[in-house]
């Protein structure tokens, strides 16, 4: 029996190093260990054993049965490691190699400046607004002090939507000023992102859609001072850095006095072509807001006294902020669809 | 507008004040300076010669050898062809190397084999007018070599002056306005003008009636003993100078009126007037011919003027072909008028005709300008032609009112305002400096606006405020911190939710935000078979066929696939916009705001796709799960249908192929999505076809509906305390059973057990009936209080073998 269990020992030793893979390992598993294996056969041989002889096959058989477990197991963790070594070394690395391609989305880049725009705004406490883009002329003109016949209207040239123009394509964010009145109780801070539309003939820098940011800040007691100061801090946070501003005289209808509002070129100390070489780039027109706008606005409140209220408002274009930030020298991509302009933008 | 600083200088000294200088504070105090030029800087190059000698070329009849003294030691030889070259003449000599107007560089030449080392220069060839039949022939007394612009002091700087920034200030359209300016900023004085007519004759003047209040006031001074002749120098540069040509010395000298006071005039012939002046309205269908030699259809809003009945003048707009002014004459009616603002502002709009005389009166120009100007053109006149005399008194009609006007002001107001330490003295001394005189009433102040401030820009006190602000300096103007109630601002629903559906679809989903126009044009809206729905029309559109606002967005993004497949293999595009129902309008006459994400999605065809491999499967993929993103399923049950005729189905969605999202129940159900493939008729008409064949399929989701879904509870479950069982379920149904309801069927054999669901196959062939399809899912059943079993899940498929047995197909048991 001795012999027998060590020529089993070395039969199933043997097998177990001339593996190569786990398959090999369970069928030497099976073929000694299994239900029907060697080892149960000589388990079953016992009790037709000798009583002296029975101890010596039973711990014999145990002890084959240990030692070819341990072989096995060793000889498993073995295979796997040689697996892996050869996984990590498997040659023919070319990280150049194009990558499986992700798909790519995105927003449009005039919602990422957009978004960073509000995100100023909001975090100095402005409420977001919106507002119809086909809009009532009283809304667009009128409560804006800009009558029938008014001049100012030939500045911007507005598609209408009826003969008797009543009904006009925006031509500013301004007309939501007056919808902020009617519905809001001062002191109020509003931003109003938007499309507008101007009768312009397109080319590189001119579109007949684009897009605006109108603000509004309407209490007691607001001055000039507190124009300048908070576009200043608006502009400092968007190009993250420090610029100065200045105001000039500009002529707009419903406010009064009524500025230009200059930022130092973000771009260049000396003068480049952003600052056509004066290093002042004109952002946004503004001012204090004119007395007949806050009387069209507020004038049906009963809750509200607008001879008391004073407030600043301003407006100024994204597209250009948009082409500025990317580098982009033709406004007309903007609105056109083309994926291979809108993938360079991802975010 | 463009203001020379020559000009500008005739009205107030500009010494010790450099170009630059004043533009910059014109821009900071006044209105925004758009460009500042050198005129005539070639002048600069050009010399003065003086000709010694003339003789003639000895091989050409018309050409001359002249020796020109420039001021070197040895004169030049110059070959000239001019006839009016002569001995004693100073001329403009272009030295060889000089570069003239045209990038006209100047060589050393042999004429007819003569050398010629220069060149004498006409008055064309150095831009300075038309004159072209001789050489400049230039005053006596010049220095040979001195370059020509300082010889004759022309060096004027040219200041270009953003019209739009003048819309509110009349006053501005004319050089000595600007000089007003000018002297306020520097604090220097205007110098005076003489705005007294000279004396005139007793002769009958000319009769003028107005018959309409359009014009205000109409002046008509006859002039006699005029020559038409040509203007001196210093008007002609003058006008070169701000770009204007000049004529001769009546047409330059109107315009010279109107650019230096910024009222415009007319100079008629006498003798087309004979009639006596009648002003007033057209009458419908009535035409005419103005300067410009076209022939002008009137309407009844255009006011003329008339020569008894015959129109000479679409007043304050342009003369009248016969208005012109001939040779030989020699008596003139000067008219100088005021009309309303608004009836030339809509003439000049109609007529297509917006000239410098309609942008001023447009701006609603000061009634009391009008004898002003008179007479400072007579007098300037007179100052080149002294014999001019005026034989009769001048006709002053019209029933105008001086615009002046008293505005009360406090100095709190204007401390309030800009927030600057002004005292009630500083106020008083700038709006002093400006024009305005100041009545001290206590506290208040009376301010006396002018007429030519008050017509109307100055109104109240707000305006004065203004014109303290921008004399001190706005950029003088200290910051100030905003301090206001510390809370987080409201936040808009809608906005949010636009946030959230833009980054769903351009982050998880990967699609790409675009922007459409919202003008849809009328040939893509033909392409896609809806044309016919209602729109708003723009009345004037950028272009023929661009007038649509639309309805929707996905039309605009259904019309990008073509341009975007061909650089793409699969065009993923969404945008959140607005269309306008113009069906629906409110009482003020607003059409209903619609907001929409619209979304379309074209890849390659494939044919051996797996079942939801196809665009539209996809995209209804992407639909849902936003859709969860945003809680709507957990806010209100939402089912898919099969759209029908009630959902009026957009033209260029495939009837058959067209699907609705619909939520709530009965009347109040609402679309929430519709989702389609597109029509098949439509790929051809849109370029998809060919290589550019794609599996397109394109969807709205309605914001607004969104909005109006009541809000979602928390949609928590606790995890499962017992493992759930597997199992796969394949069913064989007929065709005309849905998904959906097989799917109801499936969970209500659950009895609450079926916790996921997924389809993993459809198959339609062998092994299954005819009329039949088989479809297959993944499934998890749990139970709240106990571990499943086999029986649990035998139970189960009993129970859906019966179900499906019902619906007339049967549960498909591993073969």
């Amino acid at each position: 029996m001795r012999e027998r269990l060590e020529s089993l020992r070395i039969d199933a030793l043997r097998r177990v190093g001339e593996a190569t893979g786990v398959e090999d390992l369970r069928a030497v598993e099976k073929d000694f260990l299994g239900k029907e294996g060697a080892v149960a056969e000589i388990l079953g041989l016992i009790p037709t054993l000798a009583p002296m002889e029975r101890r010596e096959a039973g711990q014999g058989a145990n002890q084959l049965k240990t030692t070819l477990l341990e072989a096995i197991a060793a000889a498993k963790a073995a295979l796997e490691e040689a697996e892996v070594a050869a996984q990590r070394d498997a040659g023919g690395f070319d990280p150049t190699l194009q990558a499986a391609a992700a798909k790519r989305g995105g927003l449009h880049p005039i919602t990422q400046v957009r978004r960073d725009v509000e995100s100023i705004f909001t975090s100095m406490g402005y409420e977001i607004l919106d507002g119809p883009e086909v809009e009532l002329d009283y809304y667009n003109f009128q409560a804006l002090n800009i009558p029938v016949d008014h001049p100012s209207r030939e500045m911007q040239d507005t598609f209408y939507c009826d003969e008797d123009h009543t009904l006009v394509m925006r031509t500013q964010t301004s007309p939501v000023q007056i919808r902020a009145m009617e519905r809001m109780t001062p002191p109020f801070r509003v931003i109003v992102p938007g499309r507008v539309f101007r009768n312009e003939e397109q080319d590189a820098t001119h579109e007949h859609t684009f897009h605006q940011i109108e603000g509004l800040v309407v209490g007691e007691g607001i001055q000039v001072g507190h124009l300048t100061w908070t576009l200043k801090r608006f502009l400092n946070e968007l190009f993250g850095r420090e610029l100065e501003v200045r105001l000039r005289p500009g002529y707009f209808p419903f406010v009064e006095p009524g500025f230009e509002l200059d930022v130092r070129c973000p771009f260049c100390e000396t003068g480049c072509r952003v600052c056509s070489g004066s290093t002042w780039v004109e952002f946004c027109g503004c001012g204090l807001v004119h007395p007949n706008v806050l009387a069209a606005g507020f004038g049906e409140r009963e809750d509200v006294d607008h001879e008391k209220l004073t407030g600043f408002a301003f407006g100024f274009g994204l597209d250009r902020l948009v082409m500025l930030r990317f580098g982009i020298d033709d406004i007309r991509n903007l609105m056109g669809g083309d994926l291979r302009f809108l993938e360079q933008f991802p975010c | 507008m463009l203001i020379s600083t020559q000009w500008l200088a005739r009205h107030v000294d500009l010494e010790g004040i450099s170009p630059e200088e004043l533009a910059s504070e014109l821009t900071l105090k006044t209105a925004e300076v758009e460009g500042l030029e050198r005129f005539a800087e070639h002048l600069d190059q050009v010399v003065v010669g003086h000709v010694e000698s003339r003789i003639a070329h000895p091989d050409a009849d018309k050409l001359a050898i002249c020796t020109v003294n420039v001021g070197k030691e040895e004169p030049l030889q110059i070959v000239c062809g001019a006839p009016n070259v002569d001995a004693g003449q100073n001329v403009a000599v272009a030295q060889v190397g000089t570069v003239l107007p045209g990038n006209f560089k100047i060589k050393k030449a042999k004429i007819r084999g003569v050398e010629s080392r220069g060149m004498i220069c006409s008055v064309r060839e150095l831009e300075l007018g038309e004159d072209h039949d001789g050489i400049w022939v230039l005053p006596e007394g010049l220095s040979a070599g001195e370059s020509v612009s300082s010889a004759l002091g022309l060096v004027d700087w040219v200041i270009e002056i953003d019209n739009k920034s003048l819309t509110h200030r009349p006053d501005l359209w004319g050089h000595r306005g600007i000089a007003a300016e000018v002297a306020a900023i520097f604090g220097r004085e205007l110098k005076p003008l003489e705005t007294s007519l000279p004396a005139t004759g007793s002769g009958a003047g000319v009769e003028v009636s107005i018959e309409d209040p359009a014009c205000t006031r109409y002046m008509g001074l006859c002039v006699d003993n005029v020559r038409v002749e040509a203007s001196p120098q210093w008007l002609q540069l003058l006008l070169l100078a701000v770009g204007q040509r000049p004529l001769d010395l009546l047409v330059d000298i109107s315009n010279f009126v109107m650019l230096d006071l910024g009222q415009p005039n007319h100079l008629f012939d006498l003798a087309e007037l004979s009639a006596g002046v009648k002003v007033r309205m057209a009458v419908d269908g009535e035409e005419i011919t103005t300067l410009d030699e076209e022939v002008r259809g009137l309407s009844p809003q255009d006011l003329l003027i008339c020569s008894g009945n015959t129109p000479v003048a679409l007043a304050g707009v342009m003369g009248g072909g016969a208005s012109k002014v001939a040779e030989g004459t020699t008596s003139l009616l000067l008219e100088v008028a005021s009309f309303d603002a608004t009836t030339i502002r809509r003439t000049a709009t109609r007529v297509g005709l917006r000239t410098e005389s309609s942008a001023r009166f447009e701006k609603s120009l000061d009634p009391c300008l009008v004898p002003k100007a008179a007479a400072h053109l007579v007098r300037t006149l007179q100052s080149i032609q002294p014999e001019v005399s005026l034989p009769a008194p001048a006709t002053d009609v019209g029933d105008w009112s001086d615009p002046a006007l008293t505005v009360e002001l406090s100095g709190d107001r204007v401390r309030e305002l800009l927030g600057v330490d002004l005292d009630d003295e500083d106020i008083i001394s700038k709006l002093s400096a400006l024009g305005f005189c100041i009545e001290r009433d206590g506290t208040m102040m009376k301010v006396a606006v002018p007429s030519h401030r008050a017509t109307k820009d100055i109104t109240r006190a707000e305006d004065l405020v203004e014109e303290v602000g921008r004399l001190y300096g706005y950029d003088q103007i200290p910051g100030k911190r905003l301090i206001a109630e510390v809370a987080p601002p409201a936040k808009d629903a809608r906005q949010l939710l636009v946030r959230k559906i833009q980054d769903r679809l351009a982050g998880g989903a990967c699609f790409s935000e675009a922007l459409c126009y919202s003008f849809q044009p009328d040939e893509l809206l033909e392409r896609l078979g809806v044309a016919d729905e209602p729109r708003v029309r723009v009345v004037n559109p950028v272009a023929e066929g661009e007038s649509s606002v639309r309805r929707s967005v996905v039309p605009s993004l259904l019309g990008r696939i073509e341009l975007n497949r061909r650089h793409r293999d699969e065009v993923r595009l969404f945008e959140v916009g607005k269309g306008y129902l113009p069906e629906h309008t409110d009482e003020r006459g607003q059409p209903r705001e619609v907001h929409e994400a619209g979304l379309v999605l074209a890849a390659r065809r494939d044919k051996s796709a797996a079942y939801n491999a196809g665009s539209r499967s996809r995209l209804q993929g992407v639909i849902e799960d936003l859709l969860r993103a945003l809680g709507a399923y957990d806010s209100a049950p939402l089912t898919w249908r099969v759209a029908g005729e009630d959902d009026s189905i957009p033209g260029w969605a495939n009837p058959g192929r067209s699907q609705v999202l619909v939520c709530g129940e009965g009347e109040d159900q609402r679309a929430l999505c519709f989702l389609a493939d597109l029509d098949p008729g439509r790929a051809r008409p849109l370029g998809l076809v060919e290589e550019l064949s794609s599996d397109v399929a394109a969807a709205w989701i309605s914001l607004d509906v969104i909005l109006s879904l009541p809000k979602a509870s928390s949609s928590y479950r606790p995890l499962p305390k017992f493992p759930g069982a597997k199992v796969d379920v394949a069913l064989a149904l007929p065709l005309d059973v849905s998904c959906a309801g097989a799917e109801f069927e499936l969970q209500r054999s659950g009895k609450g057990l079926v916790a996921s669901m997924e389809l993993f196959d459809v198959y339609e062939g062998t092994n299954v009936a005819s009329g039949q399809r088989s479809l297959a899912w993944h499934l998890v059943l749990e139970a709240k209080d106990r571990t499943l079993d086999e029986g649990d899940v035998q139970k189960f498929l009993g129970r859906v073998e019966r179900a499906a047995e019902r619906l007339g197909g049967a549960l498909r048991r591993e073969s």
